[in-house]
């Protein structure tokens, strides 16, 4: 006999039954914190860039609102323009970089992990910056945010095969220098 | 490293985000909306003078009757441009504004308690955008408006688009665009006074209306210059001189400032704002996390929306103060006042309960 409770989530009778148009003011309450934590996690460091980042999202959202079909469907469509956001970022510090004499310092918003966690992420997102941006962005989804191989694809914009040969490929140069973590 | 190690690691990255952010990135959107339509309207009116010099044009070359009627069928594609970009988009015109909005209203209710906001609405018959001020109550029916207190007991409503309803004193009053109209409110819902004495004439002024446009580099070089007499012992102005002090990189400047704010207009409602707004200052940019959690236990004891957030930066100030013992209790009233709070997962993580 299973001892599960016979329980399982499921979303707001309001959110799947709106269906009509979404309405600004719900979703950048509702997903503000949301997009805030994936650019985080996206970006590695650099704080600053995060209010830029949320901006650019939700002036994209407040401009085509009409084509996001309901409340829960908008999480998925955030995490992809995020995504998109963050990428454009990401190339263009890469592009500046070329002109620093020396490699930016790593600061990660991680005010709740320990010194040992974060020397791990400081050396993580060290490791990050050198692999190209798409193959970084791939990882990044899967096993820093959690999110499925398909959510992966529809985020990154691309098959199924490439997103799991992105993570793979990013797995195998994290792997060298973590071998012994 | 196992794969489940990197997520719960990828859940520590976590950046410090609350209603002060959100404010500015919607005051961020606002203007980039703003900036929009000037843009739209300027390329409507350079294709409007085409067609019209292009009709001038074909009239008199021609001495036809049709040229005119050709103008008027071209000049049509214009109209659409004037269309809303966003659902609902607010815009505080000032510091003091104070716009809360209203439950079970989705987004399209507020409150406007003093100051000032601008929305910019597209109309949904099912579900009318309203402004309440006092007694009075704005309806649209689709549009840009702005509604602000010009004193205690009095409301200027001003259309910039479309109309709106307004219902003062038991009658309907429709506005239309171009239209300004003032309405007196007998039972404001925060009467926010003037002060009682003739402010001090500043040696100049300059540096206010760069910070009130979101130019605060500017402002700050405006007030440097300007030279201590230039802020003046007001709440509105204090937190402007702050927000240009700390949104220029100078967050240290912004300290007294809003100490300002807490000590000396302790009963203004705004000075538990100044209280968050303090400690993040002293908390993220000056590293004085001790100061900060006194800074947010001053936020909270106001109570009001910010005393959730208020909280869970004091767990996290105290901890990181080493004060284990005071984030730990913290954090327990944390989970007592907010079973199921937004910032569960950090304040449990803070306060040493996880």
């Amino acid at each position: 006999m299973s001892t599960q409770p016979y329980l399982r989530l499921v979303a707001r009778a309001s959110d799947v039954v709106s269906g009509g148009p979404v309405d600004f003011e719900v979703l950048f309450e509702r997903y503000s914190g949301y997009v805030a934590s994936l650019a985080a996690r996206l970006l590695g460091s650099g704080d600053s860039d995060l209010d830029d980042v949320v901006q650019d999202v939700f002036w994209l959202a407040a401009r085509r609102i009409g084509k996001i079909p309901d409340l829960i469907q908008a999480r998925g469509w955030l995490a992809t323009v995020t995504t998109r956001v963050v990428r454009r970022r990401l190339l263009r510090r890469r592009f500046r970089a070329l002109f620093h004499a020396g490699p930016r310092p790593i600061d990660v918003p991680a005010s709740g992990a320990t010194a040992e966690e974060h020397a791990v992420l400081a050396r993580l997102y060290q490791v990050l910056e050198e692999l190209p941006t798409d193959i970084r962005l791939a990882w990044s989804l899967r096993y820093l945010e959690g999110e499925s191989l398909e959510a992966v694809a529809a985020a990154c914009g691309c098959s199924l095969s490439t997103a799991k040969r992105r993570i793979g490929a990013a797995k195998n140069e994290i792997d060298k220098v973590f071998r012994d973590a | 490293m196992p794969e489940r190690k990197w997520e719960s690691l990828g859940k520590k990255v976590e950046p410090a985000w609350g209603p002060e952010r959100d404010r500015l990135v919607r005051v961020g959107i606002a203007r980039r909306a703003q900036r929009r339509r000037v843009a739209m309207y300027a390329g409507a009116s350079v294709v409007a003078l085409a067609v019209v010099a292009e009709g001038t044009y074909a009239f008199v070359s021609v001495r036809g009757t049709h040229a005119r009627a050709d103008v008027a069928s071209v000049s049509t594609p214009v109209a659409p441009l004037s269309a809303p970009v966003a659902t609902v988009i607010v815009t505080h015109l000032s510091p003091e504004t104070i716009l809360e909005p209203m439950p079970d209203h989705g987004g399209r209710g507020f409150v406007l308690r003093s100051g000032g906001a601008r929305f910019i609405v597209s109309h949904d018959a099912e579900h009318p955008f309203v402004v309440v001020a006092g007694d009075v109550m704005i309806e649209d029916l689709g549009t840009t408006f702005t509604a602000q207190y010009p004193s205690a007991d009095r409301l200027d409503v001003s259309v910039e688009e479309g109309h709106v309803t307004v219902h003062a004193r038991g009658a309907d009053t429709e506005i239309a665009a171009g239209t300004v109209r003032q309405f007196a409110v007998s039972s404001p819902a925060l009467a926010i006074d003037k002060p009682s004495r003739a402010p001090t004439a500043p040696a100049t002024s300059s540096w206010r209306p760069l910070a009130e446009n979101g130019r605060y580099e500017e402002a700050h070089t405006a007030l440097k210059n300007a030279g201590p007499n230039a802020v003046r012992d007001e709440t509105a102005d204090l937190l402007l001189a702050a927000d240009a002090a700390r949104l220029s990189g100078y967050p240290a400047e912004a300290v007294p400032y809003l100490e300002r704010v807490v000590r000396a207009h302790s009963g203004d409602p705004r000075s538990s704002l100044a209280s968050f707004t303090l400690g993040r200052v002293l908390l993220d940019e000056l590293g004085r996390p001790r100061e900060a959690a006194d800074a947010f236990a001053r936020a909270r004891s106001a109570g009001g929306p910010l005393a959730e957030d208020a909280l869970a930066r004091e767990v996290e100030a105290a901890s990181r103060a080493g004060d284990t013992a005071r984030s730990r209790d913290l954090a327990r009233e944390y989970q007592m006042l907010y079973p199921r709070g937004r910032r569960a997962k950090a304040v449990s993580r803070f306060g040493g309960l996880d």
